[in-house]
């Protein structure tokens, strides 16, 4: 207790000394709430999706306690930043282990960070909880692996069904994030696509702190397909499109569910127009989980936007509150409960329930939207 | 064929990007003979505070571009003051590591104030496009080659013709002399670092502006590609690195004309090895200029070691040894088989660039040959573990030395270049040679550590066994410091022409020392290889290159103790101010500031 405590004390110090900023988890009046460890970045180059990641947990985390918590007590997170560096993520592993109070590990973000803890937690015996890791490897790292992150087996082929047999696309050019994810993805696209009869026509895989694409869009334009697959994140998207548009490419534009974000919107502005984005879910969805978090985010965050990613914390938090539930404050009864939790809420894939061979969740959900007029609309089948 | 042409403009475009940061950094490095990492995050601190500009307080342009500049120049001024001014008499080596230091603390404040979310910086130049080739250009482009272009020509009429001009080149051509004739130096040093700061915070505008999106993760690969480019020109040659940033952007460019986006930095990095091998002083260097180093060895001074007792050393290492016996956390554990593994990979780079003198800015592309050869052997031949790891150290030493081999010509700053250089490149190569690397997918299910077939999984186990290995190389690298091979080592650092008087083949003497590095950096790489049980290209990266340098500088520079002191202390900083959550970095660079500052020799001293 002495540790979150103290922690917290010298954060909201020096947040209040600083920024003065508020800190969102600060009452921990009641006695020991159920606590989950988080390992993401909060620093170095990815820190902007452990930022993502806090959004969604505290909004969980608030619907949560409103309904009364854990059969009474409260559950909260402790975030510890790894950078996504993987020395760092095994030594947040051991403490997390060693940590009596810890149920359950959530994170990392990157493979390589992710996956090097994963030994510790699973000969530990502590969950981790990989809701962002796509790697199809991770859940193989044993049975204390288990992760809701869409499997791209599963969206990849969604996103090729849009492009080739909705929009009626037959010449791609897929441009990938050369990481694990774009490069899993891509291969998963590329199949889907040509067993719907369309043909890849060039394939280019970018770093990920690309910032120029001119030249790479040439070699797009050379290979004149009818349409561009962006397997990106919104960052790296936005500026694929803008300069797609400025070099003279017009071509339909279709892009994976990770660019489902307003940054994408700010940071493409008109160029993003008419981009075809296959996602989990979408504002108007009528489904009511998703009513539920997108009014909810929008109360606690200012009238912000959620994002994928901001969906996708939210949806593990729920998540293990759903496990907890069932499994109690026993860490292997808590593995065990995954698999026989059933049917939880959940934005992104309606109501989920883990497949207990992969570990992993089946049957996203999917909606096929389009930028008009500078807004994410369902797409009405018009061509663009 | 019209492809071509647009390859051409492409590549000029971005060239014209590059060049912005470069001219900042080949100004400072014309006057102190200092590669400013520090220019990437004046150049982050210009996007954010042309946004705050342009996004909440509605300047129009050209008071934008002022006001950034203005604050820029500010940034720059407070740097040099209180950063760079007080290393002036101290170690060379000091003030690069100093630039390292603040180049963190900018970016962290950055973070801090703005959150690291990427935000749009819209263009405030009308939005028409001009067709060139099968492309177009809009104004920004426009505008950024004059801005490029301008300042190069401002500041080559600037240091050819005026008065303060003269002062700061002869202040650059040696300082000692310049200070008799009256220049006051410091005035020089002021008004080159805001020039280039005012400079640099421009083109962070400008930019951003082009891409419409600034991330505070734009402050390093800014800081990369500028070096590069400045240094293909020929360090220090303003002009030059105009001309370099075009040449890099060009090769960039044809590269994925032929060979595709993924090999783009590839190209980069070999057209500067390249320019290195074959002329050393950039492109553009005349034949007269002098050497832009010394010729002896000034870049590491030697100063006066703390002298450790022998029995405070046994008994460090009996405390350490039993210490997983006492009731410490698996986390406490964790954290220093981290450091033991850092501790050897310092343990190759202060043989490297303390002993020998040739400071490696790329040094975890040895870890990773180690890794991956070691990985790759268990997995594919199930070579025992122990053999494994073994044969990536030998691996390592030998890829290592002769990756790095035409470099041995190079000195003082050339050499961290070239090996930054290399350092991407290897990481590069394990990314797009998939058929042996498995590229970006990476390698997972890596056997655990083991030894006889026994398997270490047990935390404890995996301490003592790091430990054991640092220690048997450590007392290794004693027992050939103490040798004349150490003594070798040590001339021709200090000076390398009276080394070679002597008869001291010098490259014989700089291989030897790589193969001995690398084989400890390997063995380090492919021990975390099977602790980690996956690794892709991303697992050794330049920042643990860094690292690693500031590890071996924060030490003292070819002190043995020093490297594993620094390591504990840099793997445990970082742990211990996790109760400041966000702002760790931010303290973490703050107190490698003060250390420089006040003990730029290292912690224990040069040997």
């Amino acid at each position: 207790m002495s540790n979150i405590n103290r922690r917290t004390l010298v954060k909201g110090s020096l947040a209040a000394a600083i920024a003065g900023t508020t800190i969102s988890r600060a009452a921990f009046a009641d006695a020991d709430p159920i606590l989950l460890g988080v390992s993401g970045p909060l620093t170095g180059p990815n820190a902007q999706y452990g930022t993502q990641w806090k959004q969604g947990f505290d909004l969980a985390l608030d619907e949560i306690t409103a309904a009364g918590g854990i059969n009474g007590r409260k559950l909260a997170y402790t975030f510890e930043d790894s950078q996504s560096d993987p020395r760092q993520s095994v030594a947040i592993a051991q403490k997390f282990v060693s940590d009596p109070r810890i149920m359950m590990e959530l994170g990392d973000f990157s493979s390589p960070a992710s996956m090097a803890a994963s030994p510790i937690y699973q000969r530990g015996g502590l969950v981790q909880f990989g809701f962002t890791n796509s790697h199809p490897d991770f859940t193989k790292g044993g049975d204390f692996m288990w992760s809701t992150s869409v499997s791209q087996a599963d969206e990849q082929p969604l996103l090729a069904a849009y492009a080739v047999k909705k929009l009626g696309l037959k010449k791609l050019a897929v441009l990938h994030l050369n990481t694990d994810w774009g490069r899993t993805s891509r291969d998963y696209f590329n199949n889907a696509a040509k067993d719907y009869g369309a043909e890849i026509v060039v394939t280019e895989g970018y770093i990920a702190e690309e910032r120029d694409f001119r030249s790479t869009l040439v070699r797009v334009r050379d290979a004149n397909p009818d349409g561009l697959v962006l397997i990106s994140y919104y960052s790296d998207g936005a500026l694929i499109a803008r300069q797609a548009r400025q070099v003279g490419l017009k071509q339909v534009i279709c892009a994976a569910s990770s660019v489902y974000s307003p940054k994408f919107l700010e940071l493409g502005g008109d160029a993003v127009e008419d981009v075809h984005v296959g996602t989990r879910y979408f504002p108007e969805d009528p489904r009511p989980e998703v009513q539920k978090f997108i009014a909810g985010f929008k109360k606690k965050y200012n009238g912000l936007e959620p994002d994928a990613f901001n969906a996708y914390s939210y949806d593990a938090m729920n998540m293990a509150a759903a496990v907890i539930r069932i499994g109690g404050t026993d860490r292997k009864a808590i593995r065990d409960a995954f698999a026989k939790v059933k049917d939880v809420p959940s934005v992104i894939f309606g109501t989920a329930t883990f497949d207990v061979a992969t570990r992993r969740v089946k049957g996203a959900m999917n909606a096929e939207l389009v930028v008009r007029n500078g807004h994410f609309t369902v797409w009405d089948g018009k061509p663009t | 064929m019209s492809s071509w042409l647009d390859y051409t403009i492409n590549g000029l475009i971005v060239g014209n990007v590059y060049a912005l940061v470069a001219v900042g950094l080949a100004l400072i490095f014309g006057v102190s003979r200092l590669i400013n990492f520090a220019q990437g995050s004046i150049y982050l601190v210009g996007a954010y505070i042309g946004w705050v500009a342009v996004v909440q307080l509605h300047t129009p342009l050209p008071l934008t571009i002022i006001l950034v500049a203005v604050v820029a120049a500010l940034v720059g001024l407070i740097i040099e003051r209180f950063g760079l001014r007080p290393l002036q008499n101290s170690v060379r080596i000091a003030p690069l590591l100093a630039t390292i230091g603040i180049s963190f603390v900018l970016d962290q404040l950055v973070m801090l104030t703005f959150s690291p979310n990427p935000r749009a910086l819209p263009s405030q130049l009308p939005d028409v496009r001009f067709q060139i080739g099968g492309g177009t250009i809009g104004p920004l482009d426009l505008l950024i080659a004059g801005v490029g272009i301008t300042s190069a020509l401002l500041l080559f009429v600037f240091l050819r013709y005026t008065k303060l001009g003269w002062a700061v080149r002869a202040a650059s051509q040696d300082r000692d002399a310049a200070m008799q004739m009256g220049v006051d130096v410091n005035r020089v040093n002021q008004t080159v670092f805001g020039i280039a700061a005012a400079l640099g915070g421009v083109s962070g505008l400008l930019v951003g502006m082009y891409y419409n999106q600034i991330d505070t993760a734009m402050s390093l690969q800014a800081t990369l590609k500028g070096v590069v480019a400045e240094v293909v020109g020929g360090a220090g040659n303003v002009p030059g690195a105009v001309v370099g940033s075009l040449l890099l952007g060009l090769v960039e460019s044809y590269g994925i004309a032929v060979f595709g986006t993924s090999y783009r930095n590839l190209f980069a990095f070999l057209l500067l090895v390249v320019v290195l091998v074959l002329r050393p002083n950039g492109l553009f260097a005349s034949a007269r200029q002098a050497p832009p180093e010394p010729l002896t060895g000034t870049f590491i001074a030697p100063s006066r070691p703390v002298r450790i007792p022998r029995w405070a050393f046994a008994v460090a290492v009996a405390l350490f040894a039993i210490l997983p016996l006492l009731p410490v956390s698996f986390y406490v554990l964790q954290t220093l088989i981290n450091a033991w593994l850092l501790g050897m990979l310092a343990l190759s780079l202060t043989l490297v660039a303390g002993t020998i003198g040739q400071v490696s800015l790329g040094h975890a592309a040895l870890l990773a040959i180690g890794a991956y050869t070691s990985a790759l052997l268990s997995l594919t031949l199930n070579l025992p573990v122990g053999l494994a790891i073994i044969a990536g150290g030998l691996m390592s030493a030998a890829l290592g030395t002769i990756l790095i081999s035409p470099s041995f010509r190079l000195r003082g700053h050339y050499v961290s270049i070239a090996t930054l250089a290399i350092g991407e490149i290897v990481s590069l190569v394990i990314l797009n040679w998939e058929s042996v690397t498995r590229g970006p997918i990476g390698i997972s299910g890596i056997p655990p550590l083991s030894l006889f077939g026994y398997d270490l999984v047990d935390p404890k186990a995996v301490y003592w066994f790091s430990f054991v290995v640092m220690v048997v190389l450590a007392l290794l690298q004693v027992r050939l410091l103490g040798s004349h091979l150490g003594r070798s080592f040590r001339a021709i650092r200090d000076d390398d022409i009276a080394a070679r008087a002597y008869g001291l083949s010098l490259n014989r003497y700089k291989s030897l020392a790589f193969i001995f590095g690398g084989f400890a950096a390997g063995v380090s790489g492919g021990i975390a290889a099977h602790l980690y049980s996956y690794i892709n290209h991303e697992t050794f990266n330049t920042q643990q290159s860094i690292l690693a340098l500031t590890v071996v500088i924060l030490g003292g520079l070819g002190n043995v103790v020093g490297a594993l002191l620094g390591a504990v202390a840099l793997v445990g900083l970082p742990e211990v101010f996790r109760i400041a959550a966000e702002y760790r970095i931010l303290i973490y660079g703050i107190v490698l500031l003060l250390l420089v500052r006040f003990r730029p020799q290292g912690l224990l001293g040069t040997i």
